[in-house]
């Protein structure tokens, strides 16, 4: 079973329901990321798991026990906000020393703990500074430093680096899945940046208007997302009916026969779709597989390539072609589809 | 081109400058001398007289008495209140116009509507009566407590407003970082929202232990002969009296008490919030 569960979640605030019948579950020691554009709810899922707010229908389960409605001082997770959320007339070390002492532990232990968690963050020294004296960097590190000494059985990011500059943010996600490997806690990151996001995770769930599309290792969505939405979001620009015509063969609505590399259900009508960079441009009227005859429309230099937008029979194609080739506007290409390259959605 | 803005910058504090040097500074200096010059030359002997004389010991604990226990009255009832329009409230707007709603009418008016209130026949009275906790009507008026009650609520508005802009500052993010420590409600409110607010309890204290320390209706009105304070013992050394060096001295006395007390607030203050 796993360790955290949500099942049937609706959340929202009076009429506006942000969250419905979600649900998502989170294996002990991994690193879950929720991913989406503002507004999708993700940031409200945190919350509702932090216990922060509390669902209007639905269970959550931790490790077994029923957690819907233990209020959230009992319930021993860790949370690093966007704004760090530190205590602005605490120093340092009593910042971090907070939720031990919340914890009742004896001063010694206390002192113990705070000065190695500060200074597995590498902010040995500073304990005695005030938050508004320290840069955003060592900021965020404080707030993490003291998200873990209280040891959290489970651990929220509400996008922690989204404050921090970008040289400064690819090193401290680098920082976050190490010590997420070295102390092996079980963490749930919300982001809306990419990226960030499929660097830091072992699972990866996107998030669209308050539900999970879809959840899989970053590889697995890159290369295989399953719904229109996800294509979108990771970098497919081609979309296309198809019609089944036998095991990996197709055709399109006017009648061009596509074959495919793998075959995806059983359904008889659903959508391909390509990426940019995965489709041939040639002359027309040459021989090649999967090959679709458009204009092209427009053309764009985009440095290392140039981009294309060709009108075809069905539908505008964006394709990315080397500088080498030459298609001026309002010529007839031919463009070929590579045929491991296209992914079926339903 | 630095040099030609700050002379423009200096220019526009000019006007500010010139009224408080010539109506406060000048006057203000010229009442401590007036203190210090009894007779031609300088001695403190108004001062030990004074401090020597019972009854001005009387008034002068009076009046800290009642300054500081209406600060005290006002801390506790107006905190609740910022808090809860703060933090709780769907119609903050609305809230904070009745909090400052009394601010409206004039000590006079106000001090006038206690006295009907708290009479012999008024209504206080009259339900203490049809309660039967009293047989017959109460003296309320013209003792301390009316004093305190009249102080407290002309100055709770000011003590509401300055917890108010405090609070409003700090985030909601500390206390749910608190719960998610392991803080308790009780717990958070103690470590978290209560220094952050220090600040602007000491900026309401100092503006009612003064406001208190000075207003001359209100203790006129519904304190009586029996129970002076400083403001009207030196309105009495002045216009009655026509001793002016008195009620210099009188007036200096304040000053610096409630210069002493704002000091102390302070003190305190940053004892429970160092970075206030």
């Amino acid at each position: 079973m796993a360790l955290l569960e949500l099942s049937g979640i609706t959340a929202g605030y009076d009429k506006n329901i942000i969250l419905k019948d979600f649900n998502l579950s989170v294996e002990k020691g991994e690193f879950v990321s929720l991913l989406g554009s503002s507004g999708c709810g993700k940031t409200t899922c945190l919350r509702l798991i932090a216990g922060f707010s509390e669902p209007m229908a639905g269970t959550m389960t931790f490790d077994g026990k029923d957690y819907t409605h233990v209020p959230l001082h009992k319930r021993n997770f860790g949370f690093v906000f966007q704004s760090y959320a530190l205590f602005p007339h605490l120093t340092v070390f009593d910042n971090v020393a907070f939720g031990l002492k919340m914890r009742k532990m004896d001063k010694e232990t206390i002192r113990k703990e705070v000065m190695h968690m500060l200074e597995v963050v590498d902010l040995k020294g500073f304990e005695n500074r005030f938050p508004r004296e320290m840069s955003g960097g060592q900021r965020q590190r404080v707030a993490l430093a003291r998200a873990l000494v209280i040891k959290p059985d489970l651990l929220m990011f509400d996008e922690p680096l989204s404050n921090l500059d970008a040289k400064l943010r690819v090193k401290m996600r680098v920082e976050i899945r190490r010590l997420q490997q070295e102390l092996g806690f079980t963490a749930i990151y919300v982001t809306h940046d990419q990226e960030e996001c499929f660097a830091i995770s072992d699972k990866v769930a996107i998030m669209n208007k308050g539900v999970i599309e879809q959840m899989d290792t970053p590889s697995e969505i890159y290369n295989r997302p399953k719904t229109e939405f996800i294509a979108r979001f990771v970098g497919f620009e081609n979309f296309f009916d198809l019609e089944r015509t036998g095991e990996c063969t197709f055709k399109t609505k006017h009648g061009v026969t596509i074959r495919t590399e793998k075959d995806h259900a059983a359904s008889a009508t659903l959508k391909g779709c390509i990426r940019p960079g995965d489709v041939t441009v040639a002359p027309a009227g040459a021989d090649l597989p999967n090959a679709i005859s458009g204009k092209v429309m427009v053309s764009t230099f985009l440095g290392q390539h140039n981009q294309l937008n060709v009108a075809t029979d069905i539908g505008e194609f964006v394709v990315s072609c080397d500088q080498t080739q030459v298609f001026p506007v309002g010529e007839t290409v031919t463009l070929s589809l590579a045929a491991n390259k296209i992914i079926l959605i339903d | 081109m630095s040099r030609k803005k700050n002379l423009l910058g200096m220019l526009l504090v000019v006007p500010g400058v010139l009224f408080v040097v010539f109506f406060m500074l000048v006057p203000l200096f010229s009442l401590c001398l007036t203190s210090f010059f009894p007779q031609q030359s300088f001695s403190f002997s108004s001062y030990w007289g004074l401090f020597k004389d019972v009854y001005f010991q009387q008034v002068f604990m009076r009046s800290m008495r009642l300054s500081l226990l209406s600060t005290f009255v006002c801390a506790l009832l107006g905190f609740p209140t910022a808090y809860y329009i703060s933090k709780h409230s769907k119609h903050k707007g609305m809230m904070m116009a009745f909090a400052v709603f009394p601010m409206f009418t004039s000590p006079v008016i106000r001090s006038f509507s206690w006295m009907v209130i708290l009479g012999k026949r008024g209504i206080v009275n009259n339900f203490l009566v049809a309660i039967g906790l009293f047989a017959k009507p109460q003296s309320l008026l013209y003792n301390e407590f009316s004093m305190t009650v009249g102080f407290v609520q002309l100055f709770l508005p000011q003590m509401i407003l300055s917890l108010i802009g405090v609070m409003d500052n700090i985030p909601d993010d500390l206390t749910l970082a608190a719960g998610n420590l392991g803080a308790g409600r009780l717990r958070s409110f103690f470590e978290v929202v209560f220094p952050l607010s220090v600040s602007g309890l000491v900026t309401g204290s100092v503006l009612v232990f003064t406001g208190c320390m000075t207003a001359y209706t209100t203790p006129q009105l519904l304190g009586g002969a029996d129970t002076r304070v400083l403001s009207t013992m030196v309105y009495q050394y002045a216009m009655s009296l026509r001793d002016w060096t008195q009620a210099s001295v009188v007036a200096v006395v304040m000053i610096v008490v409630t210069m002493l007390v704002s000091s102390v607030f302070n003190t305190v203050s940053k004892k429970v919030n160092p970075i206030a």
